[in-house]
C-alpha cells in the first residue's frame, strides 16, 4: 500500500454531489422529507443517524438505486430530476460517475476476484481484457490482495471482500464513491483494514459519502458530518464540533446511544 | 437376447423424444420464467395460470389432446411430433418454475451491485444473475431430465415406437414365451441410461460448487 490508490489515470477532477429538495416515500411512509445537501468535490461527508432515519435511502438515491419522488441530484455536471422516468442513458451516465460499496460487499460469487474487477471495466468502459485485468492487478496490489486475484470471493474473508469491492468500484474511475455501512458486517478488527483503505482514498482526494456507525472514522476522516433522523437532516457541520457538542436533543440521544456501549 | 434386441430398437426413439422435449423445455422455460418474474401483474398472473394449467393436466391427456384433437389445415400431427411438442411444452412449464426458483435464491444485492457498477439490464441478466440461478437450479434440472426420460414412455400410447412400445410389441408377438421379460429389459435399459446422466450431473454440480 505504499503507492497511492488514485493515480493519474483516474484523478480526473473529482465531482461534487448536490442534492436538492429530495423526497421519497414508500406508500404512506415518508422516508426522506425535502432533503438538500451539498458535498464539495474531493471532500468526505459522513452520514450518521439511527436506523430508519433514511440515511441509506438517501445514499441509494444518489445513484438512483432508489427512485426519489421529487427533487434533483447533481453529480459533477450530470443532473437528474426525479418525478419523471429517468432515461436509461442518463441513468448509466450518472452511475458511471459514482461508485458504490455495499454493507454486504455484493461481489459476484461465480467470478474470481480478478474477473469481478475486470469484467465491469470491459463492459462499462470498453477496456480490453488485458487492460482491465492489468488495472485490476495494480489496484489489488495496492490494497495488499494481489495474491487473491485467482480466488473466488467466497474464499476471502469479509475484510478482504470489502477491499476487493472498493477496488472493483475504483477500477471504473468514479468521480465519487458512496459507502453504505461498509464495515457494519465486519468484525471490528477486520473493519480496520477496510477503514484504512477508505482513509487513504479520502487523503487522495476522492469525493466520498459514507453512511456509517464508525464515529471515530466520522470524526477523523470526514470533512462534513450530517446527522439524520426520521427523514430529516437534523444537524450538520464540522464533525469534531458536532460529536463533541451536539446542538440538537435528538443528536445527543443518538450519540449517547452509540458512544456509550 | 432376441427380446433385448427388440427392446433396444426403441432406445434411439426414446432418446430422440427425451432430448428434443428437453431442448424445447430448456429454451421455452426462459420466456415463461421471465413472465413468472414480470413486475407487471397481469403478465405475471397470466403466465402463472398457463404454467399451472400445463402442469396440472396429466401428460397422457396432453398427448391425447395433441394427437387426436389438433388438426392443422385438416392434417393431424403425426405421433412423434405430438409427443415432442407435448412433452416439450410440459418441460417448458416445469423448467420455468425451476429457473424461477433459481433466480429467487440469487441475493438481491447482486442485481443492485451490477446496477451500481453501471452494467446494462441484459448484461446483468446474462452474466451476473443467470449463471448464479443456473447453478442452484442444476440439481432440479437433472432430476427433471431423469423424470422426463421415463415419461417419454407415455408417448408409446399414441404410437411412438420408443422403448416401451417396442417392449409391448415384442410381448404381443411372443405371447407364450415373452412374459414380463421385455419389460424388465426395458427397465434395465432405462436405469443404464439414467445412471450415467446422474453421475455427469453430480460431477458438474460439485465442480460448480467447488469453484465458488
Amino acid at each position: 500500500m505504499n503507492q497511492p490508490l488514485i493515480t493519474q489515470s483516474n484523478d480526473l477532477a473529482m465531482a461534487g454531489v448536490t442534492i436538492e429538495n429530495l423526497s421519497k416515500s414508500y406508500g404512506d411512509n415518508l422516508v426522506l422529507d425535502d432533503i438538500s445537501m451539498t458535498v464539495k468535490p474531493g471532500s468526505v461527508t459522513a452520514l450518521i443517524g439511527p436506523s430508519g432515519s433514511g440515511k441509506s435511502t438517501l445514499l441509494r438515491c444518489v445513484n438512483l438505486l432508489e427512485q426519489p419522488d421529487r427533487g434533483t441530484i447533481t453529480v459533477g455536471s450530470q443532473t437528474v430530476t426525479a418525478g419523471t422516468k429517468v432515461p436509461d442513458r442518463d441513468l448509466l451516465a450518472l452511475r458511471r460517475q459514482v461508485g458504490m460499496v455495499f454493507q454486504s460487499f455484493n461481489l459476484f460469487p461465480h467470478m474470481n476476484v480478478l474477473r469481478n474487477i475486470a469484467f465491469p471495466q470491459e463492459r462499462v468502459l470498453g477496456r480490453s481484457r488485458e487492460e482491465a485485468e492489468a488495472r485490476a492487478l495494480t489496484l489489488l496490489d495496492r490494497v495488499g490482495l494481489k495474491d487473491k486475484a485467482l480466488q473466488h470471493p467466497g474464499k476471502c474473508s469479509g475484510g478482504q471482500q470489502q477491499r476487493i469491492a472498493i477496488v472493483r468500484a475504483l477500477a471504473l474511475n468514479p468521480r465519487a464513491i458512496l459507502f453504505d455501512e461498509p464495515t457494519s458486517a465486519l468484525d471490528p478488527e477486520v473493519g480496520v483494514e477496510v477503514l484504512a483503505v477508505m482513509r487513504e482514498l479520502a487523503q487522495a482526494g476522492m469525493t466520498m459519502i459514507v453512511v456509517t456507525h464508525e464515529m471515530q472514522f466520522a470524526r477523523d476522516v470526514s470533512d462534513h458530518l450530517v446527522v439524520m433522523a426520521d427523514g430529516h437532516i437534523i444537524e450538520e457541520g464540522d464533525p469534531a464540533r458536532i460529536l463533541a457538542d451536539p446542538q440538537e436533543e435528538r443528536t445527543k440521544r443518538f450519540l449517547n446511544a452509540v458512544l456509550e456501549r | 437376447m432376441e427380446a433385448l434386441l427388440a427392446v433396444l430398437i426403441g432406445l434411439p426413439m426414446t432418446l430422440v423424444v427425451t432430448g428434443a422435449a428437453f431442448g424445447i423445455g430448456l429454451l421455452g422455460g426462459i420466456p415463461l420464467m421471465l413472465g413468472l418474474r414480470s413486475p407487471v401483474l397481469p403478465v405475471r398472473a397470466a403466465t402463472r395460470l398457463v404454467v399451472d394449467i400445463i402442469r396440472g393436466v396429466p401428460t397422457i391427456v396432453w398427448l391425447f389432446l395433441l394427437y387426436f384433437g389438433v388438426s392443422i389445415g385438416g392434417a393431424r400431427l403425426d405421433s412423434l411430433s405430438a409427443a415432442i411438442v407435448g412433452l416439450g411444452v410440459i418441460s417448458s412449464a416445469y423448467l420455468a418454475e425451476i429457473y424461477r426458483g433459481g433466480f429467487s435464491t440469487v441475493a438481491r444485492g447482486q442485481a443492485e451491485a451490477a446496477q451500481a457498477l453501471g452494467l446494462g439490464r441484459g448484461t446483468t441478466f446474462r452474466r451476473v444473475l443467470a449463471p448464479q440461478a443456473l447453478r442452484t437450479s442444476l440439481p432440479s434440472i437433472t432430476t427433471f431430465l431423469l423424470a422426463l426420460l421415463k415419461d417419454s414412455s407415455i408417448a408409446s400410447t399414441i404410437g411412438v415406437t420408443e422403448m416401451v412400445f417396442a417392449a409391448t410389441t415384442f410381448a404381443r408377438q411372443n405371447p407364450t414365451t415373452a412374459g414380463l421379460t421385455p419389460f424388465f429389459l426395458a427397465a434395465g435399459v432405462y436405469v443404464l441410461v439414467s445412471i450415467p446422466l446422474a453421475i455427469v450431473a453430480r460431477r458438474l454440480d460439485s465442480r460448480l460448487t467447488r469453484s465458488r
